[in-house]
């Protein structure tokens, strides 16, 4: 049994802790609602002395040079398409080689298990070349793509597919099922817990990639919000805390409330990814 | 159901084809082009690629070349990141999983979420906000000790406090990640070896070092694995807060990778780079994976 004392102490300290995560969003909240003058000044002001909703007027009137919302659109769909191709190839390939008459079985598997460990560094320039050589920059196509090849999810479903028992499946194909009616109609719905858990992880990976898109697109309307919020940090925002905590905030209260929604599927995803 | 004939392997086949394909296309070519690009002198803006051999890769090697200092001041201060922020990553977050896991049941879940909620923000946001937080004269932190008239910190433009600050804002982004992977691992340990321990007598330390650490080890060494490769490949955080300043102190190795491909068109040069810091960190995670498996 805990004391009470420590069992105080504790939560104390959890508290504690708490305010270090939380304190930098709230401030992010304060500095939106304040004007560029008093976001300069010095003062510790948690409540804006002049509550203005101008930055967000100003972040979300759809200048040209700020089409926020454009892009927040942008990146959900790059995330969800980018996701729904990862779990198609993947789901399909991945039973192949669990359970089907695939020929060089081994050899794949090992391929495809062999390449998580190689470094993104090495095919991030050859891939921007590849796409370059197809006139294919600053598309959708080379915001969604490259990620498709990950291994991870094959190699996270294959593992489920193994254990999954066979009885069940064995039955269908004795009913004269297919294989691709089994797939569809027993192994997919089984697998949902997985394939939820691949879905979340490859999302939030294409959702806040930073790096790839930042190089492989270049007009404003082909931004992502991640990408787009840093321009507009280096560029014309720059001097003008308001409006960039605005937009900022525009950018993350709808990810911190999906999030908080979506968690406990990601941790419990985790979980079953075999992180251990 | 075993029906090996060729029609069943081909439509086995197309199970795999799709994935396969898009494997090849945008992992297999692109991990051989690479290789050929770096052989190559290959400027972007002429068309002509003369082949050079292992040119590129001798070049880095070369203290002659400004090829040399480029690869190795920025491998220098990844280097660095990687030693500020790993062994921070990793303790933390497991500090963090204890503590939430000491928290009465009705508490754990809602200080995980909170710890873990910075995770869902993306790296520029994570700029955003710590760049002002950390400003030298409004940042909230300056502005606080100011107040307590303790001196103010130049946080992102003097050494060490740059890499400091980095560190921070890496922690405070990722560090929820750590820990439920921590968490997870330690409602995993066996309920009864801490029974036994009590009844030995051993107190709430010996517990932590006999029990709970032999018993997490393989997810230690996950975690310090996928933090280390994390902070090789870090980027956005020195790009939007410190611009690889003051100087270059902070500009990491990807950060000269991007430039000599981008800025000044040698694509050659960049892809003997990318080459090379792959390989690197593919011998630091395989040695990290022997000394924590000789260990035993």
């Amino acid at each position: 049994m805990q004391k009470k004392p420590f069992k105080i102490l504790i939560i104390i300290l959890a508290i504690i802790v708490g305010l270090i995560f939380i304190v930098p969003i709230l401030w992010m909240l304060a500095t939106s609602f304040k004007t560029d003058q008093e976001a300069f000044t010095a003062g510790l002001k948690w409540i804006p002395k002049v509550f203005t909703l101008e930055n967000y007027q100003y972040s979300l009137a759809g200048n040209t040079d700020t089409p926020v919302l454009h892009w927040m659109g942008n990146s959900l769909f790059v995330g969800i398409i980018g996701t729904l191709i990862v779990l198609v190839v993947d789901t399909l390939a991945a039973y192949g080689l669990a359970r089907l008459d695939v020929p060089f079985k081994k050899i794949l598997i090992s391929i495809f298990i062999g390449s998580m460990t190689i470094p993104w560094v090495i095919t991030f320039l050859p891939l921007y070349m590849e796409f370059n050589k197809f006139g294919l920059l600053d598309t959708y196509a080379v915001l969604i793509l490259p990620y498709s090849a990950n291994a991870f999810g094959v190699f996270l479903l294959y593992q489920y597919f193994r254990s999954f028992p066979k009885e069940l499946e064995e039955a269908a194909f004795l009913d004269g099922a297919n294989k691709w009616q089994v797939f569809v109609k027993i192994v997919l719905p089984s697998a949902r817990p997985v394939i939820w858990t691949l879905a979340i992880f490859t999302f939030m990976g294409i959702y806040n990639d930073f790096l790839w898109p930042l190089v492989t697109t270049n007009s404003p309307e082909m931004r992502t919000i991640t990408t787009g919020i840093a321009i507009m940090q280096q560029g014309s925002f720059v001097s003008s805390p308001g409006r960039l905590m605005a937009l900022t905030s525009i950018a993350t209260i709808p990810a911190v409330l999906l999030f908080i929604i979506g968690q406990r599927s990601f941790i419990k995803g985790v979980n079953q990814s075999g992180i251990k | 159901m075993r029906n090996t004939s060729w029609k069943s392997q081909l439509t086995s086949s197309l199970f795999v084809l799709p994935y396969l394909l898009l494997f090849v296309v945008f992992l297999l070519i692109p991990i051989v082009y690479g290789a050929w690009i770096s052989l190559h002198n290959w400027d972007l803006l002429n068309p002509v690629h003369e082949f050079v051999g292992l040119k590129n890769y001798t070049k880095i090697f070369n203290t002659d070349s400004y090829l040399n200092e480029l690869f190795f001041e920025g491998l220098k201060n990844t280097f660095q990141f990687v030693v500020y922020s790993v062994p921070l990553l990793v303790v933390v977050g497991l500090g963090l999983a204890l503590l939430v896991g000491a928290l009465p049941g009705k508490l754990k879940g809602f200080f995980r979420t909170v710890y873990f909620i910075p995770y869902s923000v993306s790296v520029s946001v994570v700029a955003i906000i710590w760049l002002w937080i950390l400003d030298t004269n409004s940042g909230l932190i300056n502005q606080y000790l100011q107040k307590l008239n303790l001196p103010l910190i130049p946080w992102l433009t003097d050494m060490p406090w740059a890499w400091i600050s980095l560190a921070i804002a890496t922690l405070w982004w990722t560090i929820g990640f750590n820990m439920v992977i921590f968490i997870n691992a330690l409602n995993d340990v066996s309920e009864e070896l801490y029974e036994a321990g009590s009844l030995d007598g051993a107190n709430r330390w010996q517990r932590f070092i006999h029990i709970t650490l032999p018993s997490i080890k393989p997810t230690m060494l996950f975690v310090v694995i996928t933090s280390t490769i994390a902070s090789f490949n870090i980027y956005g955080q020195p790009y939007l807060m410190t611009r690889g300043g003051p100087g270059t102190s902070t500009k990491v190795l990807l950060m000269n990778i991007v430039d000599e491909a981008f800025k000044q068109r040698q694509l050659g040069n960049a892809a003997a780079m990318s080459l090379l810091m792959a390989l690197i960190m593919i011998i630091i995670s395989i040695l990290q994976f022997r000394i924590t498996n000789r260990k035993e």
